[in-house]
This record gives C-alpha cells, structure tokens and sequence, in this order.
C-alpha cells in the first residue's frame, strides 16, 4: 500500500497543480511540497524495510486484465529501491532547480509530477505491462518539457528523442508481449528463470526487449538523439533527464533481461559488455572534443553509464552489485554537474569553455562543487563513482577480462577531459572582465546541490548503507544467471 | 423456432432504433421548427439503443432466430454496444451543425439507419442477409457525406463514396454468389462445410472477391482512395462516426464469415490478410505523413488503423484465434473512443494543420484533449490505442507463424512512423505561438461535452480493458 501511495502522490500533485491560483510562489512552494513527500516516505522505507529487500516488500496486487493475468503488481526491493528513492530526491531537487523555468510554471510542474509518477511507478512495477505502462508513461512529460521549455533548439530534439526511444520501446513492448503470451503470466515473479521457455525462445524475445533497452540507456551506436536533447532542456529537466531515465534501459536490464531470460540474453552478454566498454571509451573521447561544457557533461555521463552495462553483463556477484549502485552513484554526480553547469551559464552568460576561466575566485562554492563532482566523474576514491566503478570493472574483468582492462583505460581517459575541462573553467586566470562582477551561487541553488554531494561524499565512505540494501536481491539474480 | 418474447427480447435494440428513427423523421416533418427536440429525440435513441444492448449483454442473452440465420451473442451484442455508443456522440456532435442546415431530422434519421443496418450486419449468419444489412448501413452513409450543401467538396466527396462503394458492393456480391455457388447454401454453417478442405478455383475467387469487397469497405489499401475525398468533405459528424462505427461492424461481421463460414479455408485467408495489412498501414502512415489538413490526415490515420485490425485477421490461425478475436474487439472499442474524439475537435479548433498552433495558451482544455487522442492514436500506454496494438502484437506473437512475425515488425515500424504527423498537431499546439487567427469552427456545448468525454473515456479505457476483456472472451465467437 505504501508503495502505491508513494507512487501516485506525483499524481495527485499534478492534479493539484493544474487548480492552482497563477501566484509564482505558492506554486514553487506547493511544488516542493509535493515533491518531498515521496522522498520522505522512500526514506521511512529505507529505515524500516530497508534490511528486507532481497525479493520483493511492500507488494499489493491488483487484478487489471485477469484473462491474461496483467494485473497491477507493485512491490520495492533490491535492485529497484536505490533508484526508487534517487528518483524522489532528484524530482526534488529538479523542482528546487526550476529557476530557468519562468513561463507556465504549473504546466512545467503538473510534467515533472507526470514524469515522476512514470519514474517511480518502473522502479517498482513487478509486472512486465505495468512496467512498460510506467516506462512510456515518461515519454509524453519528458518531449513537452523538453519542447516547451527548452532553448531555441528545441522543437527537433524533443522530436527526435520521442521518436528513437519510442522504436525502441514499442521493439521491446513486442518482447514483452511474446514472453508473457508464451509463458501465459505477466507477473514478473512468476516469470523468474524463464517461465519455463525453451533456450531459442528466450533468445528470439531477448533480442528485441535488449534492442529497446539499450536505445533508452542509450548504448553508443544508438545514442544519436541523446545530446540535442540534454543541450536543449532547461537545467532542472536535465536533472531528471540524465539522473533518471536512462537508468529506466539499464534497470529493465537488471530486472527484467537477465532474470526473466537468463538463457536468452546468454549469448548477448559479451555484445552488452563490449557495447559497455564502447560507452565507456567512446563517451570520454568525444567529451574531450565538445567546446560546450553541457555536451562535455553530456558525453561523460554517456561514458559513465557503460560501466553499469558492462558490471551487468558480467553476471558476477561483485559486478553486479557495482552495476546496480552506479545506478544510484552517476544519477548523483550528473545531476550536480548540470545544475552547476546551469548556475555558471545563468552567471556568466554562456557555456562554452573556451570563454570561461577562473570563476573559482568569483564562486568559490559552486566552482568547488563542480570539482567535486568533475573528481566524482573521473572516479576519485573516496567518492560514490569509484566504488560502483571499480566492482562494474572487477566483475568485468571476471568475466570478460579485455572489457575490464580497457573499462580501466576508460577512467583514465575521463580524468584527462575532466581535469582539462577543471583547469579551464574553474581555474587559471579569469577570462573577462565581466566575470568580475559575477556572484556565487546563492541559497537556493546551493539548497539544490549540497544534498547530491554530500550523498556523493557519504556514499564514497560507507557505500555500506546502499550496497547493504541491494545485495540480497543481487545474489538472488546472480544465482539465477548461473554464475558466481 | 417461435416468434414469442425471446425473439422481440433479441430484437430489442434493433426494434428500439427503428422506432427512434420514424419518430424522428415523423417528428422533424411535423414540427418543422423544432430542430432541439428531434435531436434530443436523435440522442435519446441512441442512448436507449445501448441501454437495451448493455442489458442484453449483461443479463448473457443468447438465442438464433429466423432459422438460424441471425443471431444475437455476446460477440454481436458487443458492437452493437459499439455503433449505439457511437451514434449517441454523431448525434450530439451533430445537433447544432444540422439544425443549421434546416434538414436535422433527415441527417439525424440518417445517423439512426447507419446504426440499424451495423446492428443488423453483425448479427446476420447468411450471406445475402449480411449484403442486405450492409447496404443498409451505407446507403444511408453515401447521403451523410454529402449533406453539407454550403461545402462542394461535400458533394465530391460523397460522390466518390458512392461510385466506389456500389462497385464494392458488386465486388462483394459477385464473391458471395460465387461462394453460395460452391456452397449450395448461404448459410456460414453450411459454407463451412464446403470450404473444408483443399479449395476449387471458383471458391477461391469467390474468397478473394469477398475480401476485395470488404477491404473497400473498411478502406484496407489498395481499395483506399475514396478515404480521404469522402472524410474532407463529409460533415465532421459524418466522418467521425462512420470512421468508427459503420468500420467496427464490419470487422466484425467479417470475423464472423471468416471463423464461422470458412475456418477450414484459414491458412489462404490469412496469408491473404497479412499482405493487406501490411500494405494497408504503409500506404496509409505514408501518406498521412505529407496531409496538411487535419480532416485528411486523420483519413488516411484511419486507412493505417484498418491496417493494424486486419493485423489481427491475418494472425487467426493456430492457438491464437481467441486472442485475434479479442484483438478484432478490443481494438474496435479503443478506436471508437480515440478516434471519434480527435473528428470532433475539427469542429472546435479547425481543420487547418496550422491552425492549431498555440491551441495550448488558447484553449488548454482542448489542446489536452486533442493530445490525448493523438497520443493514443501513436499508441502510448495508458491510453485506450495501446491496448488495442497490444493485443494485436499478443495475437501476433501466439500465432507462431513466420508470416505474421514480419507482419508484427511491420505494426512496429509503422507505429514509430506514425509518431510525426500525430506528434506534429501536438506540437503546434503545445510548442508553437499562437497565429492570431481565431478559427474555431462551429461548435458548441454538445460538442465540448462529447470532446472530454471521449477524452476522460480514452484515458479511462485503462481500468475498464480488464473487463472488456473478459466480455470478449465470452464473447461466443469461438
């Protein structure tokens, strides 16, 4: 039951939203509000359920269409619960970091809550329908926020965004379909190790479900549609755009490609792992290339997100577990990193990094934050990335011990754009005289990125308090898999 | 057989529609003046038309009359339920525009034979009473597109309607008497037991004649073109409820043959089936991609949606007859509800492409309306259009036969084709300015009023699938 009240409370914000009085304030005000609301539920989740989450807690089921056995299946537990709760705090701080947003700010908001709900709804849907109801249901928020609210490219890449990720999800929706018909259940339980099918069938259905997923997260030859999209949104949409939903591809890959279809996705685990290494590599030379420090930021988290495709192919218990915190831990950093890259552009007028330089003296803080979060991204130890990158590269190497020595190489080579792009920006001399003038980042902005880097920080000590949550649920998928 | 208060009891819709539509030309002669009672009277009919149908369905009424050559079941009593439904929102959407005409009682009275005549047709068991029941629906359709007198693309459209469909209709009968030749019977039970086994030539033509016949009728390509003519210049009522209603009857009707009269003789229709299907949602996704007028556009989006149900004939084979069936139904009732809405909002915001720009800081109860539709006509959960596709793909996957499989791709593919012309009205009413131009067309509370009704109804479609669902299970149809 809380699990389901966690869900639609977006919705009743959206409602609420839509009979709002025009009066700026009160909306932002109600609006966070709302938003807080599932977080602090996710948190009471985390403290009095958290050491229970190895199958599936907090269930309700619904009959919905019975002569097929869809119904309304919802329960949290290991695997879904890390995202779960990143989604209620990121939806938060996207709130908080709406300040771009000026006209229509209900409408933006009654997006965001619709958003959240989809969000949300994918981390704890248990079945496979529900799941892709919730998976599309992002689709159509996600395009308008993009479309309405973005900048003067706006129209094109919300377009292109909704077309690419709606092939992929419709291939998968035709997946789905198929396992569910043939196995005669749509409950993601009772799907577990195949639902009985045959080896061949497994393989025809996992082909087009991976298709689908691996476009959302987006692995790279599939990627083309992601950065007009992230250049274009407004900063509080990027929050949830880079935070959120490509970890809607990669969860469907951790919950339902691999346990629903152990022997099906078998013989792709090498192509996930290697398209993995791809990101990974791919991600950071093209960032070191980009003269804009979204699209920088952009490729980075591209890069980043094949760890989480590579620990997942691994199969490895250790792996695994990196694959499903790094989740968590590149939803944290990207977020900070493009609200911080939305502060200094809303300062100094433009993104570009050749024109930046030496805003560390101006704004000691958000300049701060911004290495924080550059040194989270390379992997710094210490810090959440490292942790959940060096198990994604372990298990790799366990498994595919190639795509774990060149994952390695990958870091190595993000440090370099990274520090680069530090060096520029933050330091040195500063590059005009209007950047004199300029403040640091004010109360509100820093309300919306402390929380993200202190969970950065805490999460690099003790990745404990996470990894503790997870691992029932991991071990139970790794022995699914057969491996470890 | 016995003529008691069974058979008036089946009958009852079809006997409730009669007495609406002669109350309504009586009264519409009588009171010349009265253009709001007639509709009321109109809407009225169509309301009880679906109570009386809801109850015989609820109640499980079952029972053949006429020597089994009509039949009431859950499977007709479903599109009945369909067409009235319909009907009670082509009534309302038509009230103000026809009484402006000064001919309300004839238009709405023509609204009411279309539906008696699809009552008819999906309960009929015989050939020549399924091609009688047919002309009775579209007869009446012919002289629908043409009513808007003050518009000649009206008279256009309506005369390309009717020169196609009177030789689709000789097209049909010529297949049916070839058919009833091979049989000695008309009757879908008896043909059944002729077209067992391997087919002669002449029953083969009969077949392909019959199918080319229907195909015109629910505009599958390459029997497409007079779409698009007779939908721009048909009165916004006319073309959304003959775009649904007329359509679902006969894909049900069509199931019936196919199932009841000819299952031995599946493994041709549905190859048959297949091709048409996939040539069907290409021609008319491709070419609603270039239309820049909405009524045009939403035409040849209909051609594409035929496409997809014909998807679903071309899967009945194997284990997935039931769930085909289910298809057919399901898709049915979500296309009724979507599509009639986006017809209606034509009314409200103009036919124009453009015209719908900043529609959102205008109008933004409409624009969200409007987005619902065109969303769910794409497809997306959870709107009524997904559970339709679903079960298409669902019939698809279960029918286990390579044909079908590339069939599925191609429901796939032209989704994601379709996404621009839909999404291209969203996005001129949600992205773009608006022009300054105030084009809002003709039409008034009944018409808002049945615009976010079907809108609340295709969002809703979600919770009340399940029991759709189950109601087509039952259905009787196999």
């Amino acid at each position: 039951m809380i699990t389901t009240v966690t869900i639609f409370i977006p919705l009743l914000g959206a409602i609420l939203m839509l009979f709002m009085p025009e009066d700026e304030r009160l909306v932002r005000r109600t609006a966070m509000v709302v938003a807080a609301a599932p977080l602090l539920l996710a948190l009471y989740i985390y403290f009095a359920h958290g050491s229970d989450l190895g199958a599936a807690q907090l269930t309700q089921e619904l009959d919905w269409i019975p002569s097929l056995d869809i119904g309304y299946r919802v329960g949290l537990d290991g695997l879904g619960f890390g995202m779960f709760f990143l989604t209620a705090l990121l939806t938060l701080i996207a709130v908080v970091a709406s300040w771009d947003i000026r006209e229509n700010t209900r409408q933006y908001f009654v997006m965001l809550f619709l958003a959240e709900l989809g969000m949300l709804g994918v981390f704890a849907a248990q079945d496979l329908i529900l799941f892709y109801v919730f998976f599309e249901i992002t689709l159509i928020p996600m395009y308008l926020m993009v479309g309405i609210w973005g900048d003067e490219n706006r129209k094109p890449a919300a377009i292109k965004f909704f077309i690419y990720t709606f092939l992929g999800s419709t291939t998968m929706l035709a997946g789905f379909l198929a396992l569910g018909v043939l196995a005669e259940t749509f409950s993601i339980e009772s799907l577990n190790a195949g639902g009985g099918l045959g080896r061949t069938a497994q393989i025809a259905i996992a082909a087009p479900i991976l298709f689908g997923l691996l476009v959302k997260v987006p692995a790279v030859p599939l990627h083309s549609w992601l950065l007009d999209v992230y250049v274009s949104s407004p900063t509080s949409t990027n929050v949830v755009l880079s935070g959120i939903l490509p970890k809607l591809g990669t969860y469907g890959l951790i919950k339902i490609a691999l346990p629903l279809l152990p022997q099906g996705v078998e013989p792709f685990l090498p192509i996930v792992a290697a398209l993995g290494v791809v990101n990974i590599v791919y991600g950071a030379f093209v960032a070191f290339l980009q003269p804009d420090l979204k699209a920088l930021v952009a490729y980075s988290s591209i890069g980043t997100l094949g760890f989480i495709l590579l620990g997942a192919a691994s199969a490895d218990p250790v792996g695994m577990n990196g694959a499903v915190l790094q989740q968590v831990t590149h939803g944290l950093y990207s977020a900070l990193l493009f609200v911080l890259v939305g502060v200094i552009a809303s300062r100094t007028g433009t993104r570009s990094i050749s024109e930046l330089g030496g805003l560390a003296a101006r704004m000691p803080w958000a300049g701060g934050l911004l290495a924080l979060g550059a040194l989270a991204a390379m992997g710094l130890p210490g810090l959440a990335v490292f942790v959940s990158e060096f198990m994604s590269i372990m298990g790799g190497y366990t498994t595919f011990p190639l795509a774990g020595a060149l994952a390695s190489l990958g870091i190595i080579f993000s440090a370099m754009y990274l520090l680069y792009m530090l060096a520029r920006v933050i330091f040195g001399p500063i590059e005009k005289p209007a950047y004199e003038e300029i403040t640091d980042a004010g109360p509100l902005e820093m309300v919306a990125v402390v929380p993200l880097a202190v969970l950065l920080v805490l999460l690099g000590i003790v990745p404990g308090i996470l990894i503790g949550i997870q691992q029932p649920a991991v071990e139970a998928l790794v022995s699914v898999l057969g491996g470890g | 057989m016995s003529y008691t208060g069974e058979a008036f009891l089946g009958l009852m819709p079809e006997l409730i529609s009669t007495a609406f539509l002669i109350a309504v030309l009586m009264v519409g002669v009588f009171a010349e003046r009265s253009a709001g009672l007639v509709a009321s009277l109109a809407a009225l009919g169509a309301l009880v038309t679906f109570v009386g149908t809801a109850v015989l369905l609820f109640i499980g009424f079952e029972g053949e009359f006429f020597g089994g050559g009509y039949v009431v079941d859950g499977f007709a009593l479903y599109f009945k339920l369909i067409v009235s439904g319909s009907a009670f929102f082509a009534v309302l959407a038509a009230a103000r525009w026809s009484s402006g005409t000064g001919d309300a009682a004839e238009y709405l009275m023509l609204i009411l034979s279309v539906v008696l005549g699809a009552m008819l047709l999906v309960s009929m068991r015989d050939l020549f009473g399924i091609f009688l029941a047919l002309e009775l629906a579209t007869i009446p359709s012919y002289a629908m597109v043409a009513f808007d007198r003050r518009r000649r693309e009206s008279a256009e459209g309506g005369m390309k309607y009717l020169i196609t469909g009177v030789i689709a209709s000789s097209i049909l009968l010529y297949g049916m008497v070839l058919i009833y030749g091979v049989a000695g019977s008309a009757q879908l039970p008896d043909i059944a037991r002729a077209f067992s086994g391997s087919l002669t030539p002449v029953a083969l033509i009969g077949l392909v004649l019959l199918i080319s016949g229907f195909a015109f009728k629910v505009s599958a390509a390459p029997f497409h073109f007079w779409t698009p003519d007779a939908y721009q210049g048909a009165p916004t009522s006319a073309a959304a409820f003959l775009s649904v209603a007329p359509k679902a009857a006969i894909f049900g009707v069509l199931l019936r043959i196919l199932l009841e009269g000819m299952p031995g003789a599946a493994p041709v229709w549905t190859v048959v089936m297949a091709f048409l299907s996939i040539v069907t949602m290409f021609v008319g996704n491709l070419f609603a991609l270039r239309q820049r007028n909405v009524r045009r556009m939403l035409a040849y989006s209909s051609v594409a949606h035929s496409g997809y149900i014909l998807a679903a004939f071309a899967a009945l084979q194997g284990d997935a007859v039931p769930t085909g069936v289910q298809a057919v139904m399901i898709y049915s009732a979500a296309y009724a509800v979507m599509n009639m809405g986006a017809f209606l909002v034509i009314d409200l915001a103009g036919e124009e492409v453009k015209g719908y720009n900043g529609l959102f800081r205008t109008r933004p109860g409409l624009a969200i309306s409007m987005g619902v539709f065109m969303a769910a006509l794409v497809g997306l959960p959870p709107l009524s259009g997904f559970f339709g596709k679903a079960w298409v793909l669902l019939a698809g996957a279960q029918s286990g036969s390579g044909l079908v499989y590339v069939v599925v791709g191609a429901v796939v593919v032209n989704s994601v084709l379709s996404v621009p012309y839909y999404f291209g009205i969203i996005r001129n009413m949600f992205f773009e300015e608006p022009s300054g131009g105030e084009t809002a067309g003709e039409g008034g509370f009944a018409v808002e009023f049945s615009v976010y009704t079907l809108a609340a109804a295709t969002v809703i479609f979600a919770l009340i699938v399940g029991p759709l669902a189950a109601l087509a299970q039952a259905s009787g149809l196999l």
